[in-house]
């Protein structure tokens, strides 16, 4: 494993606890969706990484190529496939997300998850 | 016709889309929905048993190495798929059935949303390719939170954000195991990976891919609503309209058997897999129980039940015999139905009366009998009384355990089912045998037909699944014979 790979690994790495230890320990939900991001990111950024060929050329066969030199040298296209379909998929749930907490935000104008997110049945305590 | 493959999932996604596009044309939007929810059960009947590849690319033989491999995705359709995907076709039928009939104004965005789920299920079952089965888990959580988001019931919000922010934790983990499985094969294809382990070209000992499988159960324990996850699962049923709540819950049983039956393929060859399934099934089935048993809102009650059962599914399958697996499934059909006749039916008791907490509830049994008999049935079936079919598949269950040398599971099994029908009786009684209480106005409340006949319907599947359960587990044992 060359030099860049294990740099990239060790971001997402640091990314992916980063990310872990916002989610489930910030009680900003904001904070907290901006952790899970950073977990998506992390992930992704360990994906392309496997993908990644020292000195590899674009994964497009072009008019001209030799085939053979082609699947010798070109980077792997599954992983960025994988990683383009990934991100589609983290901004539509970071969307959702947000929209629901855009809603609840207005409903109790805190960000606090311990408030916003409390258990339904002691929230209906509370109003009472 | 093999053709009619992709179509079980492609039919119900252009409809989603569709409809959301329509809906402002009322009785278009009706019929139109109508006729595509009727067809959603019948394309899998009418298709034939079979592979169909994406693009036409079929498998290829890799020159180098020798082993054949898939370069497209890959549908996979056996008698498993046809029917289990049938049963949520006719579930999505019968809910979108009583939806249509409830309101007079539809919301396109909320059938959109059970259409979505239709297909997502769908996909995850029929799919041989473990990013795809990762990208529809993801679009139905999306439309599972909007099933609940969609819902008038307080708090619907709050929960629907709660199991986002959980998914989204749990989703990326499941999605980085899949990378390993990418980094250790160079393959996404369940087939090529599985291919690859039962070679030896991959070191199961190797902690890249024991980690792959800690991650890729995280996320199955996410999907399936195990343990640690059960509170938020019964969560959401709780907080969806009933009849959705009846499609979540098929929706989660077939994400669980199609995400377990990868991993099953993947990782059979370790022993941990086997014990980390059956420990996280007894652990469901006691929790769900015994919160179940201190349940006001029978909502709540259900939902804890379906996680109880839920873990009957993972104890078949986790005790890894072919007729283990077997009873295994079957649970998981029974289940899908039985609980969908629950739901509904208490859903018919909240049209009637506005109602969820049993206590302030009495003498139903008077005014509404059709929907007290069902619900009878169905609350003996899955306690597991004969002849029905929980009886069958929980029997099976049983067996299955004593075979495999395991008689204290057999009677966990027994006990858990027991205290599901006390569970069920209790709440039973308090609902529909106690005198009325003076302050519950019932009279001249119906329940709508529509919901009588869905449940009518799935109840006749009950009783024929335990008279003849044969119907379900030949096919069911062929495959997973074929499995093994």
């Amino acid at each position: 494993m060359i030099m860049v790979q294990i740099v990239i690994l060790m971001t997402s790495a640091a990314l992916i606890v980063i990310g872990l230890y916002s989610a489930i320990f910030i009680d900003n939900i904001i904070k907290k969706i901006i952790g899970i991001s950073f977990i998506e990111e992390g992930v992704n950024l360990f994906i392309v990484t496997l993908g990644y060929k020292a000195g590899g050329v674009v994964p497009i066969l072009m008019p001209g190529m030799d085939p053979a030199w082609f699947a010798a040298n070109a980077a792997a296209p599954l992983p960025f496939g994988l990683v383009l379909t990934s991100i589609v998929i983290g901004a539509s749930t970071l969307a959702v997300m947000l929209a629901l907490v855009m809603v609840l935000y207005r409903r109790y104008h805190t960000l606090s998850t311990k408030v916003m997110l409390a258990d339904t049945s002691k929230r209906e305590e509370y109003d009472e | 016709m093999n053709e009619l493959i992709p179509l079980m999932v492609i039919v119900p996604l252009i409809a989603a889309l569709l409809i959301s596009t329509i809906s402002r044309f009322n009785t278009v939007t009706k019929v139109f929905t109508f006729v595509v929810a009727l067809c959603l059960p019948l394309i899998p009947i009418l298709s034939n048993y079979g592979l169909h590849y994406f693009g036409g690319y079929e498998p290829m033989l890799d020159t180098v190495s020798g082993v054949i491999y898939h370069p497209a995705i890959t549908y996979s359709f056996t008698f498993l798929q046809q029917i289990f995907i049938g049963a949520v076709g006719l579930l999505t039928f019968l809910v979108v059935f009583i939806y249509l009939t409830k309101y007079k104004k539809v919301s396109g965005p909320y059938l959109f949303l059970l259409f979505l789920g239709t297909a997502a299920v769908t996909a995850m079952m029929l799919t041989d390719d473990i990013f795809h089965m990762f990208v529809f888990f993801e679009i139905l959580a999306l439309a599972q939170v909007g099933i609940v988001a969609a819902s008038s019931i307080d708090y619907s919000y709050e929960m629907a954000l709660k199991y986002m922010v959980l998914g989204s934790i749990g989703s990326p983990i499941m999605l980085l195991g899949i990378g390993f499985l990418l980094a250790l094969t160079g393959s996404v294809n369940v087939t090529d990976i599985a291919v690859a382990v039962h070679n030896g070209l991959v070191d199961v000992t190797s902690p890249v891919f024991l980690l792959s499988l800690a991650l890729i159960f995280f996320g199955w324990l996410y999907a399936s609503g195990l343990p640690p996850f059960h509170t938020i699962k019964s969560g959401i049923y709780s907080k969806a309209e009933p009849h959705g709540a009846a499609l979540l819950q098929s929706f989660t049983v077939i994400s669980m058997i199609s995400i377990v039956m990868i991993m099953f393929r993947i990782y059979a060859s370790l022993p941990i897999f086997e014990v980390l399934i059956v420990f996280f099934s007894i652990l469901a089935m006691i929790l769900g129980v015994s919160l179940a048993l201190t349940q006001t809102d029978f909502r709540r009650m259900i939902g804890f039940l379906a996680v109880g059962e839920l873990g009957f599914i993972g104890l078949g399958i986790g005790l890894g015999t072919n007729f283990s697996i077997t009873a295994g499934l079957f649970q998981a059909l029974n289940e899908i139905i039985i609980t969908a006749l629950l739901f509904i039916g208490f859903g018919a008791i909240v049209n009637a009366t506005n109602e969820v907490d049993t206590r302030k509830l009495g003498g139903l049994l008077a005014y509404h009998p059709k929907v007290a008999i069902m619900l009878l049935i169905a609350g003996l079936a899955m306690a597991g009384v004969p002849p029905l079919s929980g009886f069958q598949s929980k029997l099976m269950l049983v067996q299955a355990s004593l075979s495999c040398g395991f008689p204290e599971i057999s009677i966990l099994a027994i006990m858990v089912s027991i205290a599901t029908f006390v569970v069920f009786v209790k709440t039973y009684y308090t609902m529909f045998l106690k005198p009325k209480p003076n302050d519950l106005n019932l009279e001249g409340k119906e329940v709508p037909k529509a919901m009588i006949f869905a449940m009518a319907v799935l109840l006749i599947i009950v009783v024929l699944l335990g008279i003849f359960p044969d119907m379900a587990t030949g096919g069911i044992s062929n495959f997973v014979g074929g499995i093994l």
